[in-house]
């Protein structure tokens, strides 16, 4: 400390602090200096704000000693440990400093002295050449942001925010978003600890010779004992002075995480993000969730936070972010969506089938001939006990217990004029919704109701005109015909929920201009081998026409027969006969057909029945002529049924409140059958036996068995008063039967102790028929 | 009474209660300008609530918030909480044996009454049904 040019070099000591304790150190020739400096520098230092955006801010005043050496660098020894982390936000401001490269090396690197001997030296140098007066503000603020660097050296490199005086926020938010580029490099092994193991294997090289080894040990370790050679000594080793030394580091922040590696959790892992890019492609709308999945699909890591007794549930896949108190709200559209979805309405469907086989299950457990038991869980009370009883008391006549109605708000009060059973899933029921009256205008429907709802078709088609007949196609279990009150023939495609009709044909030119009164699929042979088949669509309608008709973009039909009347006939043989030339186009009116059957064996024979009473029985080969006619019926034929068993017998029924069974070669009837005198409406044989059938006049339902007796049926089952029955079916499978009324109701009855005798009874109706035919 | 949480990818998403989101959607579900859901689906959703025996429906979304319910309040909070807890093990059991399988129904019949749940990804159809008169 002696002149002045010495103080650059032998300055060993520069206080920043306010204190003018220390200034007594510093040789008096420049205390005074070092004061005024100090002052302006505290003043300044105040003007300056190191911590914080706003210059006014005052600086805690510190205590640091820095010590330079000859050459200027700073040796300050460092403290270790700095109890100030408020200085963390200190900022440095860039301008006076070479560029942005000096301040990142300094933040990634370890601080060394070396880094920041640019700034230092540049500052002492600073510092050095200014005069005494013009000390004030340059000096302290390089002193100022010295002292932040050399504060900052020590502190990692997380705690420094670089940035820019003029731009603030923008820089930080850019540097975060902005895609930093971290190189992982391996570093050399560091080996803390290296015990290598003493044992050495018996198959080693130099096992011998540590054998060996061992073995003189031992032997030195026996002759110890009282040997010369060795002697106990004992002796004193220093204990080093402990010292505690304190490490401070930074909280260890602990997270939880929580894995679950179930199954189903691996393969979504493997296959899910698959699966899920072919979802997300397909529904774009699901936003949300699909991000999630990809979430889940990234890794199996979730945190749960709070359960940690249900692991399992709280990281399934289905549900992606398990945040138990606060749900995490997504747009308001998706409970809609998932309203509208269609796999709502698929669960929906499945729920209501459930609920309902809950309802119907003894019903339903009764026609699909299965053992109803009881619920154990009912509760009995003693009137049900009651009736349980009545029950049981009952008599053991053949009679119908009625199981479930098939009706719906749609169907209430319409006619049922039809019912056909699906060729394919024989749970599938058509029902067709018309009036018989001509007068009666409304619009008919079709139903199409599933054994697993009695109390909602599963397909509603609203047609312009009552419906007269239904029938499946056998070969296109899912297509349907129906025939319209208007002549009007259509198609329905049943496998889809559009409800818009598949194909009509009143755009043809030949269509029937009166209603069709059935609608039949059948068989028929194309060409001219017989294994030609193909199924074609027959009508016959009230214009006296049967038709065929081909599907191919729209219908189109060919006439196959048309129904002359047989007075005519002989009229035109007359005039034939007598009077050529007169024989001109007499219009001649076509008998209105009513009902058809085309025979079980051979499909191209085929009934039909008119309104006169007359049953013809044609051949579709041949359009002109008739095979055969049967006119012994007084009224208009509703019915004519071939017997499933026996080919040569047909049963028809009629007006005249007569039944008639036939067979094929006879033209009288072999039996009549009356019971009442109310018009018959329809038939059918059972398909079951050969000798039962059931009949249906206006208010009962008759079951006739043939062996029990030709002259009374063997169930009759009245109807509701003011209900008259107008449609039977009968079911394939079991022994239940279908009855539609005029009220809109399909009811479902089972026949219950009705013993025919074993076997199918083909034998039987055999012996009936041949006995009948002696009697003739 | 909100909160606003800042993921790390930068969404911000509200915080809610479980009776705020309740509130919310019953705001909006009493909202005539939101569109309903399809009538079809409304129809059938009648027809099963009018069935004998049923005594409510609950329709809730993947995180089990009810989105649709006849019961009051509480009772559908409770069945929502519950069954969607029982659903998820029954999920996690079935595909735990075949990752390939999914659950689709599950039914629960009591001494008193049955509980269907009809599940999908996105949502859950719970009826609940009493069995005897």
């Amino acid at each position: 400390m002696t002149t002045p040019g010495a103080k650059l070099k032998k300055r060993t000591l520069m206080v920043t602090h306010s204190s003018r304790a220390l200034n007594g150190s510093i040789s008096g020739l420049h205390q005074v200096n070092h004061s005024s400096r100090h002052t302006g520098s505290n003043v300044s230092r105040k003007g300056l704000s190191m911590a914080g955006d706003s210059r006014s801010t005052i600086q805690t005043p510190r205590q640091t000693v820095r010590v330079l050496n000859e050459n200027g660098t700073d040796v300050t020894p460092q403290p270790i440990s700095h109890p100030e982390p408020g200085a963390k936000h200190n900022r440095v401001y860039l301008d006076e400093f070479s560029g942005p490269s000096d301040i990142l090396s300094m933040l990634y690197q370890p601080t060394t002295a070396a880094s920041l001997t640019v700034p230092f030296s540049r500052s002492v140098f600073c510092s050095s050449k200014i005069s005494r007066s013009s000390l004030s503000t340059i000096e302290s603020v390089n002193e100022e942001r010295v002292d932040t660097f050399y504060k900052q050296d020590n502190y990692p490199a997380s705690y420094v925010q670089v940035e820019r005086e003029e731009v603030k926020e923008q820089v930080t938010e850019d540097m975060l978003n902005e895609v930093v580029n971290i190189y992982l490099t391996e570093t050399e092994t560091i080996t803390h600890l290296d015990m290598p193991g003493i044992s050495v294997s018996v198959d080693a090289d130099d096992a011998e010779a540590i054998k060996e080894r061992n073995n003189r040990y031992a032997e030195l370790c026996k002759n110890r004992m009282g040997n010369d050679k060795y002697m106990d000594r004992s002796m004193q080793a220093f204990i080093g002075a402990s010292k505690s030394k304190q490490v401070q580091c930074d909280s260890i922040v602990m997270v939880d995480t929580a894995c679950e590696a179930t199954t189903w959790d691996m393969y979504d892992s493997f296959y899910g993000a698959e699966q899920d890019k072919t979802e997300l492609t397909a529904e774009p709308e699901k936003s949300g969730y699909s991000e999630s999945i990809v979430n889940s699909s990234r890794g199996p890591e979730k945190t749960t936070s709070l359960l940690s007794t249900t692991s399992i549930a709280t990281s399934a896949s289905s549900s992606q972010r398990e945040i138990e108190t606060g749900m995490c709200s997504d747009d308001a559209a998706d409970p809609r969506l998932i309203l509208q979805s269609e796999k709502f309405q698929k669960v929906l469907l499945v729920m209501e089938r459930c609920i309902l086989a809950n309802i119907f299950q003894p019903k339903l457990a009764a026609y699909r001939q299965l053992p109803i038991v009881e619920d154990c869980d009912s509760v009995v009370t003693p009137e049900t006990m009651e009736h349980r009883e009545e029950d049981v008391e009952r008599s053991l006549s053949p009679t119908l217990e009625s199981l479930w109605v098939f009706s719906c708000e749609l169907t209430k009060g319409r006619t049922i004029s039809c019912m056909a059973w699906n060729k394919k899933n024989p749970d599938l029921l058509a029902v067709g919704y018309g009036e018989f009256d001509f007068r009666d205008q409304t619009p008919g429907l079709v139903c199409c109701w599933s054994l697993k709802n009695p109390t909602w078709p599963e397909r509603v088609y609203h047609c312009n005109t009552g419906v007269t007949s239904l029938d499946f196609s056998a070969k296109h279990p899912y297509r349907l015909a129906v025939g319209m009150t208007d002549g009007t023939i259509a198609i329905y495609y049943v496998y889809s929920q559009d409800k818009t009709c598949a194909v009509s044909s009143s755009k043809c030119s030949k269509k029937h201009y009166s209603s069709t009164w059935q609608v039949k699929w059948a068989e028929q042979d194309m060409g001219l081998s017989g294994d030609d088949k193909e199924e074609a669509l027959m009508s016959i309608s009230a214009d006296g026409r049967i038709s065929k008709w081909f599907l191919h973009d729209d219908l189109d039909c060919v006439e196959l027969m048309r129904l002359k009347r047989m007075q005519e006939e002989k009229d035109e043989m007359e005039t034939e006969v007598k009077d050529k030339k007169k024989k001109g186009e007499i219009l001649r009116s076509l008998n209105a057909g009513f009902c058809f059957d085309f025979h079980p064996v051979d499909s191209s024979i085929y009934l039909a029945g008119s309104i006169d009473g007359t049953i013809y029985k044609c051949s579709s080969s041949n359009s002109q002529q008739f095979l055969e006619t049967y006119s012994q019926h007084f009224g208009p034929v509703t019915r004519i049924k071939w017997c499933p068993f026996n080919p040569n017998v047909f049963l028809s029924c009629s007006l005249d409140w007569t039944i008639k069974l036939w067979i094929q070669d006879q033209l009288t009837p072999l039996l009549c059958l009356t019971s009442t005198q109310k018009q018959v409406h329809d038939i059918m044989w059972s398909p079951k036996w050969a000798t039962v059938f059931g009949a249906i006049n206006e208010g009962q339902m008759k079951i006739w068995n043939l062996d029990y007796s030709t002259l009374d049926p063997v169930i009759v089952h009245m109807a509701a008063p003011g209900v008259k029955m107008t449609s039977l079916l009968f079911a394939l499978q079991t022994d239940c039967v279908l009855v539609g009324d005029n009220s809109g109701q399909v009811t479902v009855y089972q026949i219950k102790n009705f013993t025919v005798g074993e076997g199918n009874q083909v034998d039987t109706l055999e012996s009936i028929i041949s006995s009948a035919v002696a009697r003739l | 009474m909100t909160a606003t949480l800042h993921f790390r990818s930068g969404k911000k998403r509200q915080f809610r209660f479980s009776w705020q989101q309740r509130d919310a959607l019953n705001r909006r579900r009493n909202n005539p300008t939101i569109p309903k859901m399809a009538s079809e689906v409304e129809e059938t959703l009648k027809r099963i609530e009018g069935q004998r025996g049923v005594v409510g429906t609950v329709v809730c979304n993947a995180d089990g918030i009810p989105i649709r319910s006849s019961l009051d309040g509480v009772a559908t909070a409770q069945y929502a909480r519950l069954l969607r807890k029982l659903t998820v093990m029954a999920k996690s059991a079935v595909r735990d044996i075949d990752p390939q399988n999914d659950l689709t129904f599950l039914r629960l019949r009591s001494q008193k009454c049955e509980i269907m749940v009809g599940l999908e990804n996105e949502f859950l159809v719970i009826v609940i049904q009493n069995l005897h008169q």
